[in-house]
């Protein structure tokens, strides 16, 4: 981040959500119990999905939903395609989700003429900046109001000057409004996927799922397989931690079940999508990645996201859970992120499914050398260092000598051939090594 | 062979070791020596209004006198004869726009997070959303303790079987600089009316 002032925020605005997020934990008794029957749900249900998938679109279809399988992203864009084609829509109300996200699936309907209008706030402000999301909750959690209300006077015509949230909201608002009712369809993800009774579970506080699929005439609903629970004993447990472990909230204000549509509606369609996860379930490190319910409690403890943001991973989940499930995607694109990481494990400390993301960063850094994509200077020199750290003879005189190196000119210790000084400023050597200071003090 | 059988064929040749499903009769849920008092404690606390209706008060007089501005107030329930506009008789779902009151009923409340479970029972959801105010009518009585209690109860309507939530206060946003802001795109103000038996 360039701007100090803003990433001191950003880096505080984070904390504080944590920081909710352990008043609401400590708040309930069972909050441990919890979280260890989510994890057994979903370390079930993630290896019985065939089962609970199968149940899930029996239970579907008899309620009256169209169920289509998509196997990879481009499979789904062409499905949701299709269907819009055959009920003529030219204008789609969506409701965010990270699955079209994943799939790229806006720029691929845009492509085919229509038109796509994100309805979460914090999607539409990125949406009208031709942005990404930086958080999978907080989708513009790196605009600050004037960035927002500037963008909002050159798209939505609003006052000029007039950059408070609560005006910014408004406005945004009414002009959702007129979206929502001239929309020909509207679009949402799923949180969970109930096999018990077919229904897709979506929780916002917004309300915009519920006003994408109020008006217009057709609702698709895409999820991932992985979002298939088994019943609403099941739903209890996690409906009761999502909100509290990512935003801190008792609970989202709306928690929407859709079973079937509307009675003036056509029928409903269910897109299931798979897209590399019935190929990650049998990753023997990392399959429990697939236990995610994307609350986002990761990002906001993680001290390297807090202090860098969204935009400065490679993938476009950031954080923990997105430096893992981008190595599951693609190993020679996203290895780079492995490093964002100072294995402090906040992450699967707070996490609600008790996803291992710490251990399972660690077990790809282990892994860099068969994917070709560790980097062979830093191999060297931790070649180096295990000669230096494993002999004391030759770390005692090392720690001795070392304040010789603050008088090496930068230049050449942050020359290309030292790759730990990208983007690092060297250190200085005290004179006097810490053991030294240690037996000086005892004396 | 149909997509689905491919997917289902791929997931069942990689799936590696299976885990059983754990008991979930033991976890030890919270509850609350008086649910009702902590209902409307989490209820202010998501940004909702309660208000205890006496026996013998006609809601409408007290709906009136809560939106004394209001110009159109939807509702399909029988008691509410303020009402102007009716989501079962609309043509289409978008004439509720312009809603200034929607009054729906609510079949329970949960203590732990204020959530109020209310099946569709009218023909056009949207008048739970689309209004400018929403006005819940939740009997008193029936207040669970926590989201396992409610998750064993929760019905769908008979005749509207599609479709039902659980809302808590009103509609809210935090997505501009983190500022909390009531009214993102449903309901800008929720106030819960709790009725006597």
């Amino acid at each position: 981040m360039k701007n100090q002032t803003y990433a001191n925020w950003h880096d505080a605005t984070f904390w504080a959500v944590r920081t909710k997020r352990d008043n609401m934990a400590y708040g309930l008794e069972e909050w441990e119990q919890l979280r260890e029957k989510a994890s057994q749900i979903k370390r079930h249900t993630i290896t019985h999905l065939d089962e609970y998938l199968e149940q899930f679109a029996t239970k579907a279809e008899e309620n009256g939903c169209i169920v289509h399988w998509a196997k990879d992203a481009n499979e789904f864009n062409e499905i949701v395609y299709g269907i819009l084609k055959n009920h003529n829509v030219k204008k789609l109300v969506k409701s965010k989700s990270m699955l079209t996200e994943e799939c790229e699936m806006n720029p691929y309907l845009e492509a085919h003429g229509i038109q796509v209008v994100e309805t979460d706030l914090g999607e539409r402000i990125i949406q009208l900046k031709g942005q990404k999301p930086s958080h999978i909750v907080m989708p513009a959690i790196h605009l600050n109001h004037d960035d927002v209300g500037e963008l909002f006077e050159e798209k939505l015509g609003s006052e000029k000057g007039n950059h408070d949230p609560t005006y910014l909201t408004y406005v945004a608002r009414l002009s959702l409004r007129n979206e929502f009712l001239t929309a020909d369809a509207g679009m949402t993800g799923g949180n969970f996927g109930i096999a018990e009774t077919g229904d897709i579970v979506v929780c916002t506080n917004e309300g915009n799922a519920d006003m994408s699929t109020s008006c217009p005439k057709l609702h698709i609903a895409a999820i991932g397989l992985e979002k298939i629970i088994p019943n609403y004993d099941c739903l209890a447990v996690f409906q009761r931690m999502l909100c509290r472990a990512g935003t801190g909230q008792p609970t989202t204000t709306f928690t929407s079940h859709f079973r079937k549509a509307r009675p003036t509606a056509n029928p409903m369609h269910i897109v299931l999508v798979d897209n590399g996860r019935s190929e990650w379930i049998g990753n023997p490190e990392h399959w429990e990645a697939l236990k995610c319910i994307r609350c986002g409690s990761c990002m906001n403890t993680c001290p390297v996201y807090r202090r860098s943001g969204g935009y400065s991973y490679s993938y476009f989940i950031p954080g923990p859970i997105g430096i893992n499930l981008g190595m599951l995607r693609d190993t020679q694109q996203h290895s780079g992120n492995v490093s964002a990481c100072t294995l402090c494990l906040s992450c699967q400390t707070v996490c609600p499914v008790k996803v291992n993301l710490g251990d399972q960063i660690y077990q790809w850094r282990q892994q860099l050398d068969d994917f070709g994509t560790a980097n062979p200077q830093k191999k060297l020199m931790c070649k180096g260092m295990s000669m230096v750290y494993g002999s004391e003879g030759i770390y005692n005189l090392g720690t001795a000598l070392a304040h010789w190196a603050n008088i090496i000119p930068s230049p050449l210790m942050n020359c290309g051939l030292n790759p730990w000084a990208e983007g690092h400023k060297m250190m200085e050597f005290p004179k006097k090594p810490f053991h030294k200071l240690i037996k000086d003090l005892e004396k | 062979m149909s997509n689905k059988d491919d997917i289902l064929k791929k997931y069942r040749a990689n799936v590696r070791e299976k885990f059983d499903m754990p008991d979930l009769s033991d976890i030890k849920a919270i509850t609350y020596p008086n649910p009702l008092v902590q209902f409307a404690k989490m209820s202010e606390m998501v940004g909702g209004q309660v208000i205890e209706v006496d026996s013998g008060r006609d809601v409408n007089v007290l709906i009136r006198e809560l939106f004394p501005d209001a110009k159109e107030i939807a509702s399909n329930l029988p008691e509410i004869t303020i009402a102007t506009r009716n989501p079962d008789t609309v043509g289409r779902a978008r004439d509720l726009n312009g809603t200034d009151v929607g009054v729906i009923r609510g079949k329970f409340g949960v203590a732990e997070n204020a959530c109020i479970w209310i099946p569709q029972t009218m023909k056009e959801k949207a008048v739970m959303f689309i209004s400018e105010n929403l006005v819940i009518l939740l009997p008193k009585s029936q207040i669970v303790n926590n989201m396992h209690e409610a998750y064993k109860r929760i019905e769908f309507d008979k005749e509207y079987d599609g479709y039902g939530t659980f809302i808590s206060g009103p509609s809210k946003t935090a997505d501009i600089a983190q500022v909390l802001v009531m009214g993102a795109q449903a309901a800008r103000s929720a106030t819960i009316l709790l009725l006597p038996e």
